[in-house]
């Protein structure tokens, strides 16, 4: 049964590439490991040493992937040690990294008009599945927003790309995406200029009510952030009647499955059932998670 | 050098290598063969998931938290129920690529006894007894604490099965020697020694227990010189009746493994050191060889007990 799945994680001795600090502890860290690049999808993460002397590995969710280049790329927060210790490590040091894990976002073709929505450190996911979607899926529109608390870990630059329902004041994008062609806001309740002033899920609201029936039909929702964040979202698809896909974090030891330490309460056919963030998900339906 | 100076028979089990991969660990056996480059090969067993009669959810999260060289666990026994796993998991299995042993629990005695009953008409190859899980509010280490309680469930399992009996032994209790010696008068085969310690950790932003259990099992480096201390003293009790023991805690290397073998383990427990390295069995096996040809030591089990007092 399960070995369909034998010898898809890889271990890899990663060396660091490229590593830069944003405000507030957040790091891009980009890493040489072609054998997880080759098969990484959206939602998808890796189990990173942080330090040899730490027994536990930590795991971030994958922004960007270079198949020919042979990179990951990975946007984290110090929240603790382990991670603070990995913001330590230079351009050139080695990082043991394990991957890729987790069931990916899957593209809902049958309603292509994709809307992503990534919060604080649920931003790494979104940028990866616009970037799939920008290179495979040509029928497809994306509409990325994202919200954070604390400075967005990017310059932000004046968007060209109009989004539908949404001000000329909410300007700002994320710089990476509109370079794709694909139209980025972003959220904030800090007061930033070009940013909504607001929850992300109001923003996405905004743009839901300005579509047509039809338009929002289309609609599937892909999202990831905190807990209190992807509940929001799971209410607003379902008050828009919207399929909504969400990936879930939890602390994690193994991370293949083998020690049920991630779990979350998930609504199955057969009733609730504890099902493994690791290899289960991340990514679940969001109506068999939020009630 | 071949695998083959690494084989041993322990308790009638061939086992292909001395490193046996713990339970709560690897699931039900197939997960770490996710990760390329991991083989049971390097294996000589696999103790699956910890399982009673019906299934449980377990505990709430989190459930896992690194502390100081080690970490802290409170899963609660999840298992889909004894009937499932030997009726739909067992039969995925590939016995042939290692010794799969089942890890037996229960809030009873009698349900540890119809656990066992049942596992023992199934392929697996033997049957541990956790009378020592420190996450469950029945059974488990209430059981594991109390010697005369060990010996009535060792009792119950060994008169409905004829597999050998491996006990897992807490090291939350006074007299750990004393534990072994009732256990193994009461028909068990093999000791596994040691399961985790009690502990946890508290969030001082929030003021919660950070274990939604608020209490969890440490394990890893941490535990590893009171582990190995355990095994030193439950041998001087094991090797009166030729009793073989899985020494574990916090190992993670070769030299920790040879450590525990000197203290008197003839197999070597590998739990919390797979999260830190999935592929840390193929490197202790080769690391154990390497040690062996340098100290001129033909056969494994002239270093099991050898430690010169």
């Amino acid at each position: 049964m399960l070995k369909d799945y034998r010898n898809a994680i890889f271990v890899e001795e990663a060396k660091v590439l490229e590593h830069h600090a944003f405000e507030e502890g957040q790091f891009v860290l980009r890493v040489d490991a072609p054998k997880c690049a080759a098969t990484a999808k959206p939602g998808q993460f890796a189990h990173i040493q942080c330090d040899l002397q730490r027994l536990m590995r930590r795991p971030l969710s994958i922004m960007r992937v270079s198949v020919d280049e042979g990179w990951v790329e990975f946007l984290y927060k110090t929240v603790g040690d382990g991670t603070e210790l990995l913001s330590a490590k230079k351009v050139g040091e080695l990082v043991n990294i394990m991957g890729p894990i987790g069931r990916p976002f899957e593209l809902n073709k049958e309603k292509p008009n994709a809307l992503l929505l990534g919060g604080g450190v649920g931003i790494p996911p979104m940028v990866c599945l616009a970037e799939q979607i920008k290179n495979e899926e040509t029928a497809m529109s994306p509409t990325v927003f994202m919200g954070s608390e604390v400075p967005f870990p990017f310059d932000r630059k004046t968007s060209n790309l109009p989004v539908n329902g949404i001000g000329s004041d909410v300007s700002d994008s994320l710089p990476l995406l509109e370079a794709w062609g694909v139209p980025s806001r972003l959220a904030s309740l800090q007061g930033y200029s070009g940013v909504y002033e607001g929850y992300i899920t109001d923003l996405a609201r905004d743009w839901l009510s300005a579509l047509s029936d039809v338009e929002r039909s289309q609609v599937t929702i892909y999202s990831c952030g905190p807990t209190p964040m992807l509940k929001a979202v799971a209410a607003l698809a379902k008050e828009f009647d919207l399929p909504c896909q969400v990936s879930l974090e939890e602390y994690m030891a193994c991370a293949v499955g083998g020690c049920a330490g991630c779990v979350v309460k998930v609504t199955t056919d057969e009733g609730e059932s504890m099902k493994r963030v690791c290899v289960d998900g991340p990514v679940f339906d969001a109506t068999t998670v939020f009630a | 050098m071949p695998n083959s100076i690494l084989s041993s028979s322990f308790c009638g089990l061939n086992f292909q290598t001395p490193l046996v991969l713990l339970s709560g660990c690897v699931g039900f056996g197939n997960e770490y063969t996710r990760v390329e480059g991991f083989s049971h090969a390097d294996i000589g067993g696999v103790c699956l998931k910890g399982t009673t009669l019906h299934a449980r959810p377990g505990n709430p999260t989190h459930r896992v938290y690194e502390t100081p060289s080690g970490m802290l666990n409170a899963i609660g026994l999840q298992n889909p129920g004894a009937h499932k796993v030997v009726n739909d998991i067992l039969p995925t299995l590939d016995m042939n690529e290692t010794q799969f042993i089942a890890n037996v629990s229960g809030s009873t005695i009698e349900e540890y006894q119809e656990v066992t009953r049942l596992f023992d008409n199934s392929a697996i190859a033997a049957i541990e007894i956790n009378i020592s899980c420190p996450n469950v509010k029945e059974g488990g280490v209430t059981f594991g604490n109390d010697p005369d309680m060990s010996a009535r469930v060792v009792e119950a399992c060994r008169s409905v099965t004829s597999k050998p009996i491996i006990t897992k032994l807490s090291p939350n209790q006074t007299d750990i020697g004393e534990s072994a010696r009732r256990c193994i008068d009461a028909g068990s085969d093999a000791l596994s020694v040691i399961n985790t310690l009690m502990g946890m950790a508290i969030d001082t932003k929030t003021r919660k227990p950070v274990i939604g259990n608020i209490q969890g099992g440490l394990s890893g480096p941490a535990i590893k010189p009171i582990a190995l201390l355990k095994v030193h003293q439950v041998y001087q009790v094991a090797k009166l009746h030729n009793v073989p023991i899985i020494g574990q805690g916090g190992i993670t290397n070769a030299n920790d493994a040879i450590e525990f073998m000197i203290a008197g383990a003839s197999a070597i427990g590998i739990g919390t050191g797979l999260f830190y390295n999935p592929l840390i069995c193929k490197k202790i096996n080769n690391d154990i060889k390497d040690y062996l040809a340098l100290n001129n030591i033909n056969v494994l089990s002239e270093l099991i007990g050898s430690i010169d007092i």
